[in-house]
């Protein structure tokens, strides 16, 4: 059996062993990231079976927990891991052909860094070492935000870095309040001795490290960062931050809600924070006229709903809510990947500039208008059933408030579908008498493009191939007992 | 008194958080809100310390003339704050570089007269 902690060692080894092949060749950098992901792909899909039966354990330094630092590799963990490594594998490839200038060396380290941070992320048991890998992926992003070096990238940068960091510090506030009271570092073992946050020494750690990770989550209020920080970033790395860092992000709250303080009477306060996260991102995404700044808040709303799913917490609403999120992390990694370069041959990231390119761009708007499409919840893609089962989660519950909350939810995902259309009413149907010159995308672009409209596609036709996993990830977010047995013995 | 003397620490700590807060709310100086962000975590690492450490207490190591837990130094909060410091560090050092290229770019550091990307 392949020892999980591979998947965060492996990543990090070759993050700083870059500059080293660096001074090999210069070629041998580009293959570093790919190599290390498609590892990662490997080893995660390996060991997802297992982990849907019985969570790994691992525990680093001999001791028995509460005592270490342990990684818990259960159906969540692993599945992320694989989300992660997928979308970092396909990312990588499309970087060989789109990452030219600049510091190409310092652009695979903080990748792989990223990479890293996020793996780390998802499988910690322990809450401080959960902080740290935070930090890890939060740096690494503030540098590639900034990676291009122009005004926008830098402002962002700076603007990002100071709200992060000011999250960051709440984070390890609420730990050390933790750890005053309790004396343990353990997620489970902190588990064990919290029982509801109505008492104030409770509450005020869960409402910091909630504020903490809902920085880097997007939670609204908390996102002001993320429209420029998204949309001024290389679009590989717009790709990353939106399908995986925000995603970590949210894990890390939904970890401390249910899991460490299982807080089941935040519950409410969260449906009403994602429905109105879900509404504020889209309808800013429909004033918007630069595509990337479209997507960017398109991302807030998306992570809104998944909030709203999983704070339904029923069983069915818990797996709709990682099914949303998987399928956004797709249909968003595609978009921006598609969208990447269009804006390279163009040079624009107007909406307008976009006219006509269905027929200069054919096989990258193809993929473009298939992402899109499914990111509204057009059958028969991965949306489809995603937001299928959001709804339905949400009726089966029986509760006056989110029966009315749900209506809102389709009011939003009718807005999302209004400017996903102007889109792609531009690229079809506007322009494009002018020069008709076909340009094709280079292989590397094509290649990632492509595997991403395979599995929209495949899971959108089959959503029995990702449901059954799904209903593990639920029982482990909503079953605390076995979780902390599992850890504890 | 005997209440200032016994959570001199924890005021220390919270009014170092608050006094950092309050300038990185509200000055307009890049820099300034940088070294707000500093204080702020000072702040932090001073609570941690705090938490563990107790007054007259030993190094937590056990040897012929100590065994007994009784009087010592919790070491779980130091090397928190030693991880802690690490990440202040490498966070502030990206601060002041990304502020160097912001100045590069547009010449102030007024962080009210930078408002390309709507702050």
């Amino acid at each position: 059996m392949v020892n999980p902690v591979l998947l965060i060692v492996v990543p990090l080894a070759l993050a700083f062993a870059v500059p080293l092949f660096g001074l090999i060749s210069k070629k041998i950098v580009k293959i570093l990231p790919v190599v290390a992901l498609l590892f990662n792909l490997i080893v995660s899909v390996m060991l997802l079976p297992k982990v849907m039966e019985q969570p790994i354990h691992v525990f680093i330094g001999g001791f028995s927990p509460p005592f270490c630092i342990n990684l818990v590799a259960g159906p969540i963990g692993i599945l992320f891991s694989v989300l992660i490594a997928l979308v970092g594998l396909l990312v990588s490839i499309y970087a060989l052909g789109y990452i030219k200038e600049g510091a190409i060396e310092k652009y695979h380290t903080l990748y792989l860094l990223l990479i890293t941070g996020a793996t780390g992320a998802v499988l910690t048991g322990d809450i401080f070492n959960l902080f740290v890998f935070f930090e890890i992926l939060c740096i690494s992003s503030y540098s590639l935000v900034a990676y291009l070096g122009n005004k926008a990238g830098i402002e962002s940068a700076v603007k990002y870095l100071l709200q992060g960091a000011l999250g960051s510090s709440l984070i390890l506030l609420g730990i050390g309040l933790l750890y005053a009271k309790y004396g343990t570092l353990n997620m489970a073992d902190l588990a064990v001795n919290i029982h509801s946050i109505k008492s104030f020494s409770n509450f005020l750690p869960f409402i910091l490290l909630v504020t903490g990770f809902g920085v880097e989550a997007a939670i609204f209020p908390l996102n002001a960062w993320l429209p420029d920080a998204h949309s001024s970033a290389p679009s590989s790395i717009s790709a990353i931050l939106s399908g995986i860092a925000i995603e970590v992000g949210l894990y890390a709250v939904v970890r401390v809600v249910f899991t460490i303080f299982g807080a089941s009477s935040f519950l409410v306060f969260l449906l009403f924070l994602g429905v109105l996260t879900l509404l504020i991102g889209e309808m800013s995404a429909f004033s918007q006229n630069n595509i990337k700044r479209m997507f960017a808040y398109s991302s807030i709303g998306q992570i809104g709903l998944i909030l709203f799913a999983l704070s339904i917490a029923t069983p069915y609403g818990v797996s709709a809510g990682f099914f949303q999120l998987i399928s956004h992390t797709l249909a968003k990694a595609l978009l921006f990947l598609a969208v990447g370069y269009m804006i390279y041959r163009t040079g624009s990231m107007d909406i307008s500039s976009l006219e006509g390119m269905g027929k200069k761009m054919p096989y990258t708007s193809l993929a473009f208008t298939i992402g899109a499409l499914s990111l509204v919840g057009m059958p028969p893609f991965i949306g489809f059933p995603s937001k299928f089962m959001i709804i339905r989660a949400a009726l089966l519950k029986q509760e006056t408030l989110v029966t009315v909350l749900v209506v809102l939810v389709l009011v939003a995902t009718v807005i999302e579908g209004a400017y996903f259309f102007r889109v792609i009413q531009a690229i079809y149907f506007r322009g494009g008498k002018s020069e008709i010159k076909r340009e094709r995308a280079p292989l590397s672009a094509l290649i990632p493009l492509f595997i991403f409209v395979g599995l929209i596609v495949v899971i959108g036709v089959y959503p029995k191939l990702l449901t059954n996993f799904l209903d593990s990830t639920a029982s482990e977010l909503l079953n605390r007992l076995d979780y902390i047995k599992g850890v504890i013995r | 008194m005997n209440f200032l003397s016994q959570y001199i620490y924890y005021i220390g700590a919270f009014g170092l958080f608050f006094i950092g807060l309050y300038t990185m709310l509200t000055k307009k100086n890049l820099i300034k809100v940088i070294i707000g962000l500093d204080i702020l975590d000072t702040g932090v690492f001073l609570f941690l310390i705090a938490i563990g450490y107790s007054s007259g207490g030993t190094a937590p190591i056990f040897s012929k003339s100590v065994t007994e837990t009784g009087n010592m130094v919790d070491p779980v909060p130091q090397a928190l704050v030693l991880t802690g410091i690490v990440i202040g560090v490498s966070v502030l050092a990206l601060a002041l570089a990304l502020a160097i290229r912001l100045y590069e770019h547009y010449g102030t550091l007024n962080l009210r007269k930078i408002k390309e990307q709507r702050w």
